[in-house]
């Protein structure tokens, strides 16, 4: 079987399985994204390549690649390594009002690249069309530009690729839990040439339950709510659980499951709701507005929050220990979800 | 002065068989001679146009054959002699016309020349125009050699005038384009005075008595058909096989008769004047022989004439025995040689004959093989229309949706193979693409999915394009029109357009605008340079991307198009380019022709250091995919490299290299 393109393109894309991470993009003129897809262009005819190693829908050994990035595997599998976790959140309001819950991950990239911790870090941006892409960022304000989500995911890797670097820098990167396993597995993949990934020192995840497809949202939305110009998405947490658009002429709501259809197909392939391969995972607290959950999973992880902190960047309480359980319970919920839809399509290689 | 307009009785000149066409006609005191081009025919205007101020004669390129057939047949309505030369498929766009003026008739000698291409070689289809002497009960002439052509063009003028008609001359690629000697004759110094007899409407209804009328002039025809001196028999008076052949079929027929030493026993029946069928001539031959072979390209024209004239006749004659491409004894398609002549003439006669080794040819091939590089079929160095494919085919992967291109000829059809990444999908006649466009552009509401594109060269446009683009207007199709405007009729080599502000005889006159044209109709219309790749691939997309539903919000970051300003604030309300017909321009002087008037614009070179070779992972997308034949794969670096004598320094392969190693500075 092919371990390059070809194989990428019967194991991935024609399973409709592509998330659009962007890890295979910017590597080789074979592949390039267009609203928010990941296109083929040519045949490439290589037996192997980083398009397939990179890939976190092509085979894992989730374990192993734990035992390697952490140095051990799981103990317990409801939300992958844990050193520490808690509630935050920034304490400069101008983070929090932007980012979707506590602001805590746009201050703690703010702060690792005013300490040097980091030279740049890569940061998904929405364009006023909405459609994520990946942005090298090296200051304040390009923060602030990729702060907040909008449920779409995008080729945010694409931008570590592409760079273009100097030389020695570090880099710090945030993405959603698909794209902390592909950075992981573009750590450990035995190929020759790797791209940028040894510069990357710090891995800030995102909690992620699915993303929207792009096209086919934007298609639904300007049937529903017309031509209008999107400013902002959101999703309210339960039991409202509503999806709300503010454009020009007001904030309209439409149930969850309005929106559901356009979930991407490869978002049900997955396992992993709190980005296990982070050295720092970031979600919201369900019910706590303004806050944000922190799972410290790495002593690079650690020791970067504890000095913001200390500095007086970010602001933490313990994590209630209901909200914990929640959080254990919904992400083996999800675990499950992928389980049943890889056995239902017959994905499972083993 | 070239020898085509010396006027030098008996002298020799080496001319190519258009020439000595061209020749004939002005020996005929040809005044008005118009043409599109199309191989093989293309250099008899071309001649003619070289001559044209010279001989005091008009010369042009008209828009499409139809145009030129009734150009030339007003010079002839009018008193004068008029010359129209086309290909086959030039014939089927005339042939309405000609279809009509058979029954109206002309005055002045109206000679029409039609350059058969068999085997298709530069054309779309594999096509034999006798058939439409047959149709239209016109004289028809065949030369089979070079001086042949000169005479039988210079008497189709006189026949042309005696009855009345048009007069046929059917050529084909092996008579057009051989050379040989001609002898000369003189040149006519004066002519008549040309006028619209009032007295003399031309037309073709009522049918039935036109109709009449030309039975009766056919009836001449076929009088002066046995008296024609293009008719010969050569060969002895009892022959074992009597070969009846035309054209090309007979020079063939003798080179195979001498090398199998069988004159004595094979009579060839050679025939110039084909239709009307020189019945009582050929019925005598007929009558002595008892075994006949046809010997003609492309289809069984005398084959089945003269089988008709046997069915006629058989009770008076008794049985024949008839070999030709109805027993398989010749091959139905493509071109003869003296070689497929030798191998029925042995078949027939059992004699073998071996001027030259059983496995010559493959003997010869390989020797050739050092000496000759395998070079496959497609575009040149710096063609635009590599880099124009090379963006359709980006913007289709990327659009997800199997769009799909209907293309037409031209040098663009290379868009088939591999050169243009195998884009083009249906190829047919001049146009055909967009006309199928607007079919495939209206299957929308039966579910098709997918994005119409049509491809059309500029030339084309103007030739065939020009009623389907407002058919598409008119009817609401929705597809892309791509016009690859390369500023020539390039394919036929270079000639002049209504687009490039010159006439066939290197006159100024207005430029007639692409873009206006299509704007007049309401179509959308962008223009971009297909060297600017990306550009390419960004406006090709938002242009199939029609759909209801698209965010309306303009990316200012994602291109750096200039469009025009009814674009831009079409696009920022985004209205821009609804359903419909949709056009985009890509514009880009051909390469060969830039390289005849301009500097290279690039230095090209590609960095040695910056070269991953294998090691990119690209795996030679340069030389492999896109395969501009400037580019070479240095076997022994295991690098890129620019062949330096072929690069036209278009730049357009430093955009595609993943290593940023192909440069381009300014020449």
């Amino acid at each position: 079987m092919s371990r390059g393109l070809k194989g990428l393109e019967e194991k991935v894309f024609q399973k409709d399985l592509c998330i659009a991470c962007g890890a295979c993009l910017s590597l080789c003129p074979y592949l390039r994204t267009w609203r928010g897809r990941v296109v083929k262009l040519h045949d490439c005819g290589l037996e192997e390549g980083r398009c397939f190693a990179y890939c976190p829908r092509t085979e894992v050994d989730q374990g192993a690649l734990q035992r390697k990035a952490h140095g051990k595997g799981y103990n317990d599998v409801g939300i992958g390594p844990v050193r520490k976790i808690l509630m935050a959140r920034a304490r400069d309001p101008i983070w929090r009002k932007k980012a979707q819950s506590g602001g805590v991950v746009s201050a703690l990239i703010d702060y690792a690249l005013k300490k040097k911790a980091i030279d740049a870090a890569i940061l998904t941006l929405r364009d006023t069309d909405l459609l994520p892409k990946g942005r090298m960022v090296r200051n304040r304000e390009d923060i602030f530009n990729c702060a907040g989500s909008n449920y779409i995911s995008g080729p945010t890797l694409e931008a570590l690729h592409k760079g273009p670097w100097q030389g020695e820098e570090r880099i710090g990167a945030v993405g959603l839990p698909c794209q902390a396993l592909a950075l992981a597995k573009m750590r450990t993949a035995p190929v020759e040439k790797k791209g940028s990934i040894d510069k990357v020192n710090l891995v800030i995840g995102l909690f992620c339950t699915w993303s929207l497809e792009y096209e086919k949202l934007m298609v639904f939305l300007k049937k529903r709510l017309g031509e209008g110009c999107i400013e902002k998405m959101d999703i309210t947490p339960p039991p409202e659980r509503l999806f709300k658009i503010k454009m020009a002429d007001g904030l309209h709501s439409l149930p969850v499951d309005e929106i559901r259809p356009f979930i991407r197909n490869g978002c049900r392939a997955c396992f992993d709701m709190t980005a296990e391969f982070s050295d720092i995972s970031v979600g919201t607290v369900e019910g706590i507005e303004g806050w944000s959950t922190v799972i410290l999973r790495s002593d690079t992880g650690e020791n970067l929050f504890i000095k913001a902190e200390g500095e007086g960047m970010i602001e933490s309480q313990p994590l209630p220990e209901d909200h914990l359980n929640h959080l254990k319970e919904a992400s083996l919920l999800k675990k499950g979800r992928g389980l049943d839809f890889l056995r239902e399509k017959g994905l499972m290689d083993s | 002065m070239s020898s085509i307009s010396q006027n030098a009785p008996g002298k020799v000149a080496l001319l190519m068989g258009n020439e000595a066409i061209a020749r004939g006609a002005l020996e005929a005191g040809v005044k008005v001679c118009a043409a599109y081009p199309g191989n093989p025919s293309s250099e008899i205007i071309g001649t003619l146009a070289g001559v044209a101020d010279e001989m005091g004669l008009h010369v042009e390129w008209s828009v499409n054959e139809k145009v030129a057939l009734e150009v030339a047949a007003a010079a002839s309505l009018a008193g004068l002699r008029g010359l129209c030369a086309m290909k086959q498929n030039g014939l089927n766009v005339a042939s309405d016309f000609l279809l009509n003026l058979n029954l109206t008739g002309t005055r002045g000698g109206l000679v029409v020349v039609v350059a058969d291409d068999p085997a298709g070689v530069s054309s779309s289809n594999e096509e034999d125009s006798r058939i439409f002497a047959k149709l239209g009960d016109l004289p028809l002439l065949e030369p089979a050699t070079i001086q042949e052509a000169k005479e039988m063009t210079r008497e189709a003028f006189s026949l042309s005038e005696k009855l009345g008609l048009p007069v046929m001359i059917r050529s084909v690629t092996r008579v057009s384009h051989a050379r040989g000697n001609v002898s000369l004759d003189e040149l006519p110094q004066s002519g008549p005075k040309p006028g619209f007899d009032l007295s003399q409407p031309r037309c073709a209804f009522p049918a039935l008595p036109n109709h009449r009328l030309l039975h009766e002039r056919f009836q001449r025809a076929k009088e002066m058909s046995e008296e024609s001196p293009f008719n010969f028999y050569r060969g002895p008076e009892r022959p074992d096989l009597v070969v009846i052949t035309s054209g090309s079929g007979y020079l063939y027929s003798l080179e195979a008769a001498i090398n199998l030493k069988i004159e004595e026993r094979v009579g060839i029946l050679k025939l110039g004047m084909t239709w009307p069928l020189p019945e009582a001539f050929v019925l005598g031959y007929l009558r002595e022989a008892g075994n006949f072979l046809f010997i003609e390209e492309v289809d069984p024209f005398l084959e089945n004439n003269v089988k008709e004239l046997f069915a006629q006749n058989c009770f008076d004659i008794g049985v024949k025995r008839f070999h030709g491409k109805a027993d398989g004894m010749v091959p139905d398609v493509g071109e003869l040689n003296p070689e497929i002549v030798t191998a029925a003439m042995e078949n027939l006669l059992n004699v073998r004959h071996l001027p030259r080794p059983e496995n010559y040819s493959r003997i010869a091939r390989e020797a050739a093989a050092g000496l000759v590089p395998a070079r496959a079929l497609g575009f040149c160095a710096g063609c635009p229309h590599r880099a124009t494919y090379w963006a359709i085919k980006l913007a289709l992967a990327l659009d997800g949706r199997n769009g799909f291109v209907l293309g037409d000829i031209g040098c663009y059809s290379l868009g088939m193979g591999p050169s243009g990444f195998a884009q083009m999908k249906t190829l047919h006649a001049m146009g055909s693409g967009v006309g199928l466009a607007c079919g495939f552009g209206q299957l929308e509401r039966f579910g098709l999915e997918q994005p119409v594109v049509a491809v059309c060269g500029d030339s084309t446009f103007y030739h065939a394009a020009i009623p389907a683009l407002i058919n598409a207007r008119y009817n609401g199709a929705n597809f892309l029109l791509l016009l690859l405007d390369n500023n020539a009729t390039a394919m036929t080599g270079f000639q002049p357009h209504p687009g490039t502000g010159l006439t066939a005889t290197g006159d100024k006159t207005p430029v007639i605008d692409l873009r206006a044209i299509c704007e007049v109709f309401g179509a959308s219309v962008e223009v971009v340079d297909p060297f600017d790749v990306e550009s390419t691939v960004e406006m090709i997309l938002r242009m199939i991307r029609t759909e209801k539903g698209v965010h309306p919000v303009r990316n200012p970051n994602c291109c750096n198009l200039e469009l025009s300003e009814t674009s831009n604030q079409k696009m920022e309300k985004g209205e821009i380019i609804s359903n419909g017909v949709k056009v985009l321009i890509l514009r880009r002087e051909c390469a060969l022709v830039s390289a005849k008037r301009q500097k290279k614009l690039f230095r090209i070179e590609v960095d040695q250091e910056r070269c991953l070779g294998e090691a990119c992972g690209c795996n030679r997308l340069c030389t492999r995919i896109f395969k501009c034949p400037g580019l070479m794969w240095d076997q022994a670096t295991g690098r890129a490299r620019i062949d330096e004598a072929i690069c036209t320094g278009c730049g357009v392969c430093t955009e595609i290299c993943p290593a940023s190693a192909i440069r381009k500075e300014a020449a």
